[in-house]
């Protein structure tokens, strides 16, 4: 959109398509709903997993997590819910932060902030899964 | 951020005007009109009509023609055909945006709350300023695109069942009862384009002798023009002609994806 006073003197049918279509949006709009339906089992599991512990103590969590499947399907729990909940949080601010700069600096903060988490989580479970006890 | 309390100038005054009902009026309902002159220098304020509804006509639209005719000339609004089909009436009737014309004051319970459309900029009383949506409709290209030449001795021809796809869509009066209900409308009307446009879009999306329907989807794939829709279907709810707005953007969607695999 064109802004200040030549944006007013703008005909509203100039102002309404503006620097026309970024024709994008449908990855955005369908990894969001990919990411979704895969997180109804993996959610599911996590959590069903996760009570099925006898307690979630550093020693019980190692063991857990010392399976293959386990720590694969944690891993890959954290990757898509990193990226599920970074799709939806930058169209929240879309939605509702509307200076230029204050936008493009959120969503750029919460790409690299989705990144560290992932990465972070992945790291941990990896850590945890291959690691010795008590190292 | 986006706006969610009102700018200085338009909250709402509490102290309205108040005009009695005539006296012996047996069947008596209060109107709670909001009321706004921009040459004023005033704030908008609610004013509360009593009327005799012995004397008054079913309709909402009745009562504000009996208020403008008989109590208050001032009263500014937009009507014309007061049958539904012309969609100048549109206004928040009890909470929920509608045509005064075909919205009954015997279905509504207790005072009779009047506003403009939500979230437009108001010229006066109960009239929006509805500019930037009409711009939105044209910027959506509501008419055949074609590059066949139409045959020299008759119609482009259309099967039964592709006019029936185009019939829903076709019937939208562009009253803008959805798109100023439709909370992404509220933050992002200056990109998202709204259900009543994007409804307007599919109509020609979908009609078998549109020759520019690609054209028309990529037009649309944009995180704002499209994509601001979330599924609220405030549109669907409150379209007056009880179309489904939300269907077809969801539909526009499909297509979008359609066309990728």
């Amino acid at each position: 959109m064109a802004d200040g006073a030549s944006g007013r003197m703008r005909s509203p049918l100039g102002q309404v398509t503006g620097l026309g279509s970024a024709k994008d949006g449908t990855s955005h709009w369908w990894a969001q709903r990919l990411t979704a339906v895969a997180l109804v089992p993996l959610a599911g599991w996590l959590v069903i997993a996760a009570l099925a512990q006898p307690d979630l103590g550093y020693a019980t969590v190692h063991a857990w997590l010392a399976r293959p499947v386990d720590a694969f399907l944690a891993a890959l729990c954290v990757v898509v819910l990193a990226v599920h909940s970074s799709l939806g949080t930058a169209v929240i601010v879309e939605d509702y932060v509307h200076g230029r700069a204050a936008k493009l600096l959120t969503l750029i903060a919460l790409r690299f902030a989705h990144v560290l988490i992932g990465a972070a989580g992945v790291f941990a479970i990896l850590r945890l899964s291959m690691g010795t006890l008590g190292s | 951020m986006a706006e969610f309390k009102l700018p200085a100038n338009s909250k709402v005054n509490k102290h309205g005007r108040v005009f009695k009902a005539p006296d012996g009026a047996k069947h008596v309902r209060r109107f709670r009109i909001y009321r706004y002159d921009p040459d004023s220098g005033e704030n908008p304020r609610i004013d509360t009509y009593e009327l005799d509804m012995d004397s008054c006509g079913p309709m909402v639209l009745d009562a504000l023609i009996k208020i403008k005719n008989e109590i208050d000339p001032t009263l500014t609004f937009r009507r014309s055909c007061r049958e539904g089909i012309c969609g100048s009436c549109a206004m928040n009737i009890d909470g929920h945006n509608g045509l005064a014309c075909i919205c009954a004051s015997d279905d509504i319970d207790g005072d009779v709350r009047i506003s403009p459309l939500p979230h437009r900029p108001v010229v006066k009383d109960l009239v929006p300023d509805l500019t930037d949506f009409y711009a939105q409709y044209a910027s959506i290209k509501p008419w055949l695109q074609t590059r066949t030449p139409a045959p020299p001795d008759r119609e482009r021809l259309q099967s039964k069942a592709d006019q029936q796809k185009v019939d829903r869509p076709s019937a939208c009066i562009l009253c803008a009862c959805c798109s100023t209900s439709c909370p992404s409308y509220w933050w992002n009307s200056d990109r998202y384009l709204g259900p009543a446009a994007l409804l307007a879009a599919y109509r020609w999306i979908v009609d078998s002798r549109d020759e520019a329907t690609g054209e028309r989807l990529d037009e649309l794939e944009d995180p704002f023009r499209l994509y601001r829709c979330h599924t609220i279907m405030n549109c669907t709810e409150a379209c007056p002609k009880d179309l489904n707005p939300a269907q077809a953007i969801g539909e526009i969607k499909q297509m979008l994806v359609r066309r990728r695999y």
